[in-house]
Order: structure tokens, then C-alpha cells, then sequence
């Protein structure tokens, strides 16, 4: 069932956060040099990323995810 | 801080590099006048007025530093105290012929000295003692070389280096990627160097015997004081220290100072770079 | 007061290895504490203080062996403007122009010649953002209008972080409401058809180390209304269309070779049917005076929707049931390579080139066959972009 494989999806994802939990070794605020460079953030260029995801809505079937309340468009 | 102040700034355009070195310079020269001890408007000069009376009001970031001064004495078992500095009233370095003091005139310094005995909360300090002093000095300086470096980097500046007085704070790499290359002095030979460091993104602060001192009887007596015995570190000619924040290699170089034989273990206790030379001019390095 | 001699001082120095770690870690916690020692970067999530300006055009170009078909051409603009400590507000233009034909989609052709295709796109969105101590919320609304497709959405996030700021969560919800207007159809004229969608998003973000991060969300999406395409003949779909997606990134930074390597992988799943795998990774490679170079390589396989019918037409089809030939919704892999330069200039102004090359197969599909009888869809866009920060 769809339903059920969701569910599915939603705990292996959360099994893989969490099992990530246990082995961390989070970094104390000065040893965040590197995690300020550009090229470590997900949201780095917001338009490129906007720009690319509606290129591939465009070809594929149902495309998105990590962003709510985009809108539609008629490409699909 | 009469001595050399540097900021190199690259890889950015000039008007830019100018905004953000003149920011970093006011800083430096706000934090200068705000804790030195020479200036009656200081809030260091006002703290050591009120010794023996009143408590004093202090901002976030007096109160911020006091704490940084707390944990160094906590961590150096007391060799590192801001209260020390009143031991210059017997150790006169400029006097001419030299003398050392008798055990007496520091046994009478010895109610004035103790971080431990001075009341301080997140608002107010209180020195209980007439005549006790706080001297910022061994932290005021790195403290500004840490913040002129952030207030380029919150600027932009990618790559820059910060220089108060040998105490060096690098932002970033050099522009071309590599990492900056700095010389550690020879302590007997100011215009000789003895090694050279490489800094990305890190500071490293040098205390040695040879910044003020005296020589008697074959003796040398420098002005890093231990406040426990009120005499000077002799066991090593200048320790060196790579760490993370100007402030902490300045902090950790001077407790490695007055550390004795027990400076390499502290040392690679904190897990920093280091380079020790010792009274006969041998080198010990972290590796 | 304390010791007298040396000797005493060694003596007492006898602590247990541990109590003399947390002072060493009390130490760097005070100095680390003292105002203005940490960039604003380095806490991150607290309002960003830089202005940004951004221009980046997209040349796009589809073809199937043969056919030229579609050209775009987009050039868009991005603002980014603190209004105070804790207030950002950012938003973005974008405008399409259209030209060429449209996808064929097929190599038999069934008398569905493709839609219509609207001659431009505009797009206008815009966000609000407010940080408060250990959280922030942030309003947004976006608009777009085509020639016989209009769409309103309006969205709200709710993020917050840990005290150390190494974990944050977010909470989503989306609304759209979409028209379709399409005169010519060949379905005979569709409309004023609404669509209504709502999303939701549960999101976290994980540093695991000093030179690693992880982010992860899920996102359902609800959509109800008119989901066929009024320019494919005899297109008939669900009313109703629920998504679930499953996004992952994982960025990690590679201090020796000063590069950062950035994975990607999506799963989603379509009340349609067209299930999808989606596996991305780049490798940022900062170079010599202000070069940065991005090789991407992207891979998606998806299944068809359950009511996707292979050509030729009539095959599969029903009268009066679900149906549909669009390539989109058929079974097939997909790979995209790109390249892209960007550069630091002088003034704060970064450039950036990238090109990207995408070809879809139904032969590519992983994990089962792919539909048949598809012409071989391939795809390249450039990208110019520009973008000052002050």
C-alpha cells in the first residue's frame, strides 16, 4: 500500500537521523569554520535551486519535496 | 600597547580592505583605552581606585573577560592571575643598577595577591584589599586581535592577518590557498628567527623572557611573575603556542611560562601546537 | 594564600586527568563567550546581516533525435535584504519565454501533437523571516501566471535549533490554489478548473561533525482538482493526487583538497503511481584565486503512473477511464552531468557559468523495464549568474 510504504520511508528516515545521533561528535561553535563556507549550506543559492527543481518538474513525474507552498505551474 | 599593530587584508578590493581595517583598528584602540591600566578613565583604573571600598559596575564584556581571567587561573592552578601585577611594585625592571627584591618586601605583597579573594558576579567586582590592582594585560591584547579578526571576517575579508604586537591572529588561508607562514623570534637574537609556523585559521601568541628582564650575577629576571612565589619564570627562554583564538594561545603560552618542567605535558594537554625553547636554548616542539 | 615554593606547586598538581579537561574545556567555553570573538557565521540561524543581489539566466533547449523541440529562455532576479537584527525579507522575479515546438513524447505519434505551449511564465515570489532568540518564522507567498495557468500559494515555516545550535528542526505548511484556463485545448476548451494542494513538512538539520551536516525532511503533499492536461488528447486523471517525499543531504567538507562533496537522494512516492529514486552528487572544488569548480551528476528512475498507457494509441485506453500517454508519467531513468566555474571577484561580486546535459531512457530505469517505444528526450541548460553581496 502506498499509505503503509510512506510510514515506511518516515521511519527509516528518522532511523538513520537517529543512529547519526549516537555516533556524533558535535563540534564546539569555533570549530565551525568550515561548516560557514558556502559550499557546506543547503540553502546556498535559493534561486539556482528554484530555477533547477522546476527544470526537472518540467520532465519528470512528480518532482519537489523540502519546500512547501511553491505553486503550481502548468508544466506538469 | 606600544608595540608593532599589523592588519594584512588580500584577495578584496582596497576601499573595502580600508573599511573593514579601519573598523578593526577602532576596536583595537576602544579596547585599548577601555582596560588600560595607564589611563585614570579606564574601568581598570576605576576598579583598582575602589580597592578596599566599594564594588564596582561592570558591562557584559568586563564581566565576560573577568570570567575568561577565572577559568585561566583555575586552570593554571593559580599561576595565572590578573591580580599578580601589583609584584611590579618590587620588580623594577628599568632601575638602574638592578636589584632583587627580599623575601620580605614580596611576603609583604602577599595580602594584595589572589584572584581567589576578589569578589565578582556577572555585574559588579569588588577588590577587598586597599592597595590590590587588576592589570588586564596578559589578556586585553589578544582579546582585541581575536576581535579585530572577527569584525574583518564579518566584513567579507576571506584572508587576512592580525598582528598586535607578535601576538598573530590569521583569518582564513593566504589568498592563494596556502597558509600563512610566520616566524617564531629567537629569543637571544631579536633579529633572528628560530622556526616558522604555518596558520590557517588560527592565532598563535609567543611568551618569552626577553620582552622586559634584568641580568644580575649572571642571572637573568624577567617580568613574567609567578604570583605564588612572587618570583620570575626562569625554565624557559619563550613558549610559543598555536591554538584556535589569540586569546588562548596567549593564556596557554603564559602558563607554560610560569609551568616549569610540567609545560610540555599542559601543553599537549590542551592539544595545541607549541614550540618551547629552553634556559639552554634547546627547542621542544608539540611534534 | 596558595604555594611558596616551586616544590609545592608540583605538589599540587595531583589532579585526576578529568577535572583538569574540564577546566581546559571551561577555558575555551569563557573565551569563546566574550563578545565578538565568533563571526556571525559561525551561528548559525541567527539573522543574516548581508545584502544580496542576484541575476542568473537560464538558456534551456529539449530535443528528441532529430526534432528540436522546446526553448527557454529565463532570466531571473533574487533579492536578499536584512530590514533589521531579527527581520529578513527576500524575494525572487522570474520570467520564461517560450519558443519552438513542443514535446512530441513519443515516436508513434496518436494525433496528441502536445499542448499549446504558453509563449512565457512569470513567477514572483516573496519571504518574510523573523528570528527570535532560538527560533525563527518565516511567511511566504509566491504567484505565477502563464497564459492558461494561474497559481497563488502561500506558505509558513517554523524553525528552531538547539541551544549549541548544532540540530534544527522545521515545520511546514503550504497552500495552493491553482486555475487552468486553456481555451485550445484538445480536450475541448477547459475552463477556470481549480486545483487546490497542501503541503506539509516535518524537516531536520544535523551537524554531525566539524565538517559535516545533514539535512533531512519529509514533505506530503494533497492536491485536489484538475490534474490532466488539456492539450494531450483523451488525458484523463485523478482528481486527486497525494505525494510523499523523502529528501536527504548530506554536504561534507574535505579540508586537504579543500573541497566540499554534496549527496543528495530523494525518494517519492505518487498516489499516480510514478514512484521515483532520485540520487544526486556534486564536488565543490575550491581552486587557486577565487575559482570554484562543480561537477554534478544526478540519477532519478521512476515508475509509470497506473494509468499511463504505452503508445500506440488506442492500446490500453478506455473510454471514460483514467488514461494517460505522457512521457512524464511513463517508466524511465534519467541521468543529468553538469560543470559548473564560478568565480570570487574584487567588490564582493561572485560569477558563475554551469552547464548541464540531461537525457531521459526508458532503458535506464532501474529495477524493472522501462516504457517502450520512447524517443530518447535530451535536455542542456546554461546558466550565467551574478551575485553582489554588500
Amino acid at each position: 500500500m502506498r499509505c503503509s510504504r510512506s510510514i515506511e520511508a518516515l521511519l527509516t528516515a528518522l532511523a538513520v537521523i537517529a543512529l547519526a545521533g549516537c555516533t556524533l561528535q558535535p563540534p564546539k561553535p569555533w570549530e565551525k569554520g568550515d561548516l560557514a563556507r558556502a559550499s557546506m549550506r543547503f540553502d546556498a543559492d535559493p534561486l539556482e535551486t528554484k530555477l533547477t527543481q522546476h527544470i526537472y518538474q518540467s520532465k519528470e513525474g512528480a518532482g519537489g519535496g523540502g519546500t512547501v507552498g511553491g505553486g503550481g505551474c502548468g508544466c506538469n | 600597547m606600544a608595540s608593532v599593530h599589523e592588519i594584512h587584508l588580500c584577495g578584496t578590493d582596497r576601499a573595502h580592505a580600508e573599511r573593514a581595517a579601519h573598523d578593526a583598528i577602532a576596536d583595537v584602540k576602544r579596547i585599548e583605552a577601555k582596560y588600560s591600566r595607564y589611563r585614570d578613565d579606564s574601568i581598570t583604573s576605576a576598579i583598582n581606585r575602589a580597592a578596599g571600598y566599594e564594588a564596582v559596575a561592570i558591562d557584559d564584556e568586563t564581566a565576560s573577560l573577568l570570567r575568561y581571567a577565572d577559568r585561566c587561573h583555575a586552570l593554571s592552578n593559580g599561576s595565572f592571575d590578573i591580580t599578580s601585577g601589583v609584584l611590579r611594585r618590587v620588580w623594577d625592571f628599568k632601575r638602574q643598577p638592578p636589584r632583587v627584591p627580599s623575601q620580605d618586601e614580596i611576603d609583604a605583597l602577599r595580602p594584595l595577591i589572589g584572584w581567589q579573594h576578589v569578589e565578582w558576579s556577572d555585574d559588579h567586582v569588588r577588590l577587598p584589599e586597599r592597595g590590590m590592582e587588576l592589570d588586564f594585560g596578559g589578556i586585553g591584547k589578544e582579546y582585541a586581535a581575536d576581535r579585530a579578526a572577527t569584525i574583518c571576517r564579518e566584513r567579507g575579508i576571506a584572508h587576512a592577518l592580525v598582528n598586535l604586537g607578535g601576538d598573530v591572529r590569521a583569518i582564513g588561508s593566504r589568498a592563494d590557498g596556502s597558509p600563512w607562514r610566520i616566524g617564531i623570534r629567537h629569543p637571544r637574537n631579536a633579529d633572528a628567527t628560530i622556526a616558522t609556523i604555518t596558520l590557517d585559521d588560527e592565532a598563535v601568541a609567543t611568551s618569552g623572557d626577553y620582552e622586559r628582564y634584568f641580568e644580575l650575577d649572571g642571572c637573568r629576571y624577567c617580568h613574567l611573575l609567578d604570583p605564588r612565589t612572587g618570583m620570575p619564570a626562569d625554565h624557559w627562554q619563550s613558549a610559543s603556542v598555536v591554538a584556535p583564538l589569540a586569546i588562548l594561545a596567549g593564556s596557554y603560552a603564559t602558563i607554560a611560562m610560569l609551568a616549569c618542567d610540567r609545560a610540555p605535558a599542559f601543553l599537549r594537554a590542551q592539544r595545541v601546537r607549541f614550540l618551547l625553547v629552553d634556559k639552554e636554548g634547546a627547542q621542544i616542539a608539540s611534534h | 594564600m596558595a604555594a611558596t615554593s616551586g616544590a609545592t606547586f608540583a605538589a599540587t598538581r595531583t589532579e585526576s586527568p578529568k577535572a583538569s579537561s574540564e577546566r581546559s574545556a571551561a577555558l575555551i567555553l569563557a573565551a569563546l563567550a566574550l563578545p565578538g570573538i565568533l563571526p556571525a557565521a559561525a551561528l548559525a540561524q541567527s539573522a543574516p546581516d548581508e545584502r544580496v543581489i542576484a541575476l542568473r539566466y537560464y538558456d534551456y533547449r529539449d530535443w528528441q533525435p532529430g526534432v528540436d523541440r522546446m526553448s527557454v529562455k529565463s532570466p531571473s532576479l533574487y533579492a536578499f535584504v536584512p530590514l533589521s537584527d531579527s527581520l529578513t525579507v527576500e524575494g525572487s522575479l522570474v520570467y520564461d519565454s517560450v519558443s519552438g515546438a513542443s514535446p512530441l513524447y513519443h515516436d508513434a505519434v496518436s494525433g496528441a501533437s502536445g499542448r499549446g505551449i504558453g509563449d512565457y511564465r512569470s513567477a514572483a515570489d516573496a519571504k518574510v523571516t523573523k528570528y527570535f532568540g532560538g527560533s525563527s518564522l518565516a511567511v511566504g507567498a509566491a504567484y505565477s501566471h502563464e497564459q492558461d495557468y494561474i497559481s497563488r500559494a502561500a506558505s509558513v515555516e517554523w524553525r528552531t535549533w538547539s541551544d549549541d545550535r548544532n540540530r534544527t528542526y522545521a515545520i511546514g505548511f503550504g497552500a495552493a490554489k491553482d486555475r487552468i484556463n486553456a481555451v485550445e485545448g484538445v480536450n475541448a476548451p477547459v475552463l477556470d478548473q481549480p486545483r487546490e494542494t497542501y503541503d506539509y513538512l516535518l524537516g531536520i538539520t544535523q551537524v554531525l561533525d566539524a565538517a559535516s551536516v545533514v539535512e533531512s525532511s519529509v514533505t506530503w503533499s494533497d492536491g485536489r482538482g484538475y490534474f490532466s492536461d488539456p492539450y494531450k488528447l483523451h488525458d484523463a486523471r485523478p482528481n486527486h493526487r497525494r505525494i510523499f517525499a523523502w529528501l536527504t543531504h548530506y554536504n561534507r567538507y574535505f579540508a586537504a583538497p579543500g573541497a566540499t562533496l554534496q549527496l543528495g537522494y530523494r525518494y517519492l512516492d505518487d498516489s499516480f503511481g510514478d514512484r521515483s529514486h532520485m540520487l544526486e552528487a556534486s564536488w565543490v572544488q575550491a581552486l587557486p584565486y577565487g575559482l570554484t569548480l562543480t561537477p554534478t551528476i544526478r540519477y532519478l528512475t521512476q515508475a509509470a503512473a497506473h494509468f499511463y498507457r504505452d503508445p500506440p494509441f488506442p492500446q490500453g485506453f478506455v473510454p471514460g477511464g483514467l488514461y494517460t500517454a505522457d512521457e512524464r508519467l511513463s517508466a524511465f531513468g534519467a541521468v543529468t552531468l553538469g560543470l559548473r566555474v564560478a568565480k570570487e571577484l574584487p567588490h564582493r561580486l561572485t560569477i558563475d557559468v554551469a552547464f548541464n546535459a540531461y537525457r531521459q531512457r526508458g532503458d535506464w530505469r532501474l529495477g524493472g523495464d522501462g516504457s517502450p517505444g520512447l524517443a530518447k528526450l535530451s535536455a542542456r541548460w546554461i546558466e550565467f549568474g551574478l551575485a553582489k553581496r554588500f
